[in-house]
């Protein structure tokens, strides 16, 4: 067999088996390398597991960066008990695209990667909740576990370990607020994909009120490759807090958008500059979102200094979110950009929190009226004001996701905003 | 008012999603689903089935599809055509596209054309900003468009 058909574990943790042509075959990914992790693993103290991914430091991925060996540490370790592990692959924070990149071309990563956390965290059954727009996927993912049954990795007794686990992939039907985990849970259930209060949370009392781990796509792929190399490995990369590569998912202004796995704390300014050639056109950079639509905005000026990880991004007033990078030139107009946002969340608010379904109605409103002309200086106050009472004050962060750009954008950018606001009134 | 049922392939289908669940309300989104195959858009007569069939009264299974934007409690079309019109799509002319595409097929949003041939649907962030502007085609992806590129590719379809 050729080098190229080889796993690269030495450059990547997610993407080690992407440049393998059709590795979403299950005989391809496994010469490769694939499932050879998941079948070590039954040989070990499903303990042992655990401690190594706390060990590696390992965040979710998903937008919260909550220690996943912390939140694996509060699940019940009675083997016998009904519980459950839920992939979230809702993937629908605008701006990101980098668990269908990391699907669509290795669906194996991710079952390898559930295997061995559902045998960890002793859990019987397991779903992946893809968004419902991601159906290519979807039959990609199905076809994939369906292989993975049929080689004895899925179903009763595994490989003879006497370990049961039923992977089950199941669709959504276009619901952003999906991708909370609460909200995820619900929406599993039958139900609206309205958000529950916590405490308690899904790792005691989850889908169907049972325990239930809720983890990213990319957090689970991560798992074999720590298994494989070690945590002590997986931190030679990121920073001691980020530890790990990330899937960055940029687009916008730049010569190549893409999806790219990056040490965590690499500088913003190198991930637009070396992978992806630069900001389109010779052009100015003028602002960039760091984390998805929810993260406050950068100017060129910080942009050009923040490094990619969670501290360091936070530490500049914004966060790493999922690692979408929307990158905006200087032809860009920043009130468009605040338009857009606010539309969105008005439109996928689940209307449960008063703050928010009203809150995000507002903001659009007085966003709107000024783009009629008819709005004054102070809407701008307003906006402010409104977005500073959305926050910390519902069930989900779907509130604060609103109101952080929009506050973001008005620090940023108040300047703009102002001339915008003057001539829009002048050309009523 | 025409009754809706499950065809034989999907009979079975419907029993084998069953089996996904440990409770019965859980298969309700891939039932949906499935009759939304069948039937294009989840009708009066298809909630009146779906609720007999899985004991779950109609209003749970209305509120349920008033929810997504996936499912629809109305008739949709041969080709349900999903545009893009978040930031990055946006930013590339994805609004543009979506107003260009209603008005050169004289259509609105969310109503299906006359001899049901084409459904429009303005939609959030469809996952694909690497490809923007882009757009779903009865479930396929099409991205990097123009006005013109996008009508071409409606125009040819059945």
């Amino acid at each position: 067999m050729s080098i190229a058909n080889k796993a690269d574990y030495q450059n990547f943790t997610l993407l080690s088996y992407h440049h393998i042509p059709s590795v979403h075959h299950l005989e391809i990914f496994e010469e490769a390398g694939g499932y050879e992790m998941m079948k070590k693993c039954f040989t070990l103290d499903p303990e042992k597991i655990k401690e190594e991914v706390k060990n590696s430091g390992l965040r979710g991925r998903g937008g919260a960066g909550f220690p996943t060996g912390v939140k694996w540490g509060f699940f019940s370790k009675d083997r016998n008990q009904r519980k459950y592990l839920l992939c979230n692959a809702d993937e629908s924070e605008p701006g990101t695209f980098k668990d269908r990149y990391l699907l669509e071309i290795n669906p194996h990563i991710l079952v390898e990667g559930m295997i061995i956390s559902a045998f960890a965290l002793g859990t019987q059954r397991g779903y992946i909740y893809i968004r419902g727009e991601f159906y290519e996927q979807a039959m990609i993912l199905e076809k994939a576990v369906k292989d993975a049954y049929k080689r004895g990795y899925l179903g009763k007794n595994i490989l003879g370990s006497g370990f049961d686990f039923e992977l089950v992939v199941h669709r959504g039907a276009g619901a952003y607020i999906c991708g909370e985990e609460t909200g995820l849970i619900s929406s599993l259930e039958g139900q609206k994909g309205r958000p529950k209060l916590k405490p308690p949370f899904p790792a005691i009392k989850g889908y169907r009120g049972l325990p239930t781990i809720v983890n990213n796509v990319e957090t689970l792929a991560a798992v074999p490759w720590i298994m494989r190399c070690g945590a002590a490995a997986y931190k030679k990369w990121g920073t001691e807090k980020s530890p790990g590569t990330k899937l960055f998912s940029i687009s916008g202004d730049v010569n190549r958008p893409g999806v790219f796995e990056l040490p965590l704390g690499i500088p913003l300014i190198e991930v637009i500059e070396k992978h992806c050639e630069g900001v389109r056109e010779g052009n100015k950079l003028k602002a960039v979102i760091p984390g998805g639509s929810s993260a406050p905005i950068f100017t060129a000026e910080i942009a050009k200094e923040v490094r990619m990880d969670y501290e360091d991004i936070a530490q500049k007033g914004s966060m790493l979110g999922s690692g979408a990078i929307i990158v905006l030139d200087e032809t860009r107009s920043i009130p468009d950009i605040l338009k857009w946002t606010l539309e969105f969340y008005h439109h996928e608010s689940c209307g449960q929190c008063t703050p928010c379904r009203e809150g995000t109605g507002w903001m659009e409103k007085i966003f709107k009226r000024a783009e009629q002309g008819e709005g004054k200086l102070s809407d701008i106050e307003l906006l402010d004001k409104v977005a500073f009472n959305m926050r910390g004050r519902t069930i989900c962060a779907l509130s604060d996701a609103a109101a952080m750009p929009t506050q973001g954008i008005i620090k940023a950018f108040r300047g703009e905003l102002e001339s915008y606001i003057k001539i829009q009134m002048k050309n009523r | 008012m025409k009754k809706f049922e499950f065809n034989t392939a999907n009979k079975k289908k419907y029993q084998e999603l069953l089996t996904h669940y440990d409770d019965i309300q859980s298969a309700l989104m891939p039932v949906l689903h499935l009759a939304q195959e069948q039937h294009s858009w989840l009708s009066p007569e298809v909630v009146a089935h779906i609720s007999e069939l899985m004991g779950i009264p109609e209003i749970k299974i209305n509120e349920v599809i008033s929810f997504y934007d996936m499912f629809y409690d109305h008739p949709t079309a041969r080709n349900v055509v999903q545009v893009c019109t978040n930031i990055t799509c946006s930013m590339f002319g994805g609004r543009e596209i979506h107003k260009g595409i209603l008005d050169h097929f004289q259509l609105h949003n969310m109503r299906p054309s006359q001899d049901g041939k084409l459904y429009i649907q303005k939609m959030e962030c469809l996952g694909a900003c690497e490809m923007a502007p882009c757009m779903r085609i009865n479930n396929i992806y099409e991205g990097h468009l123009t006005l013109k590129t996008a009508v071409q590719k409606l125009e040819v379809l059945p």
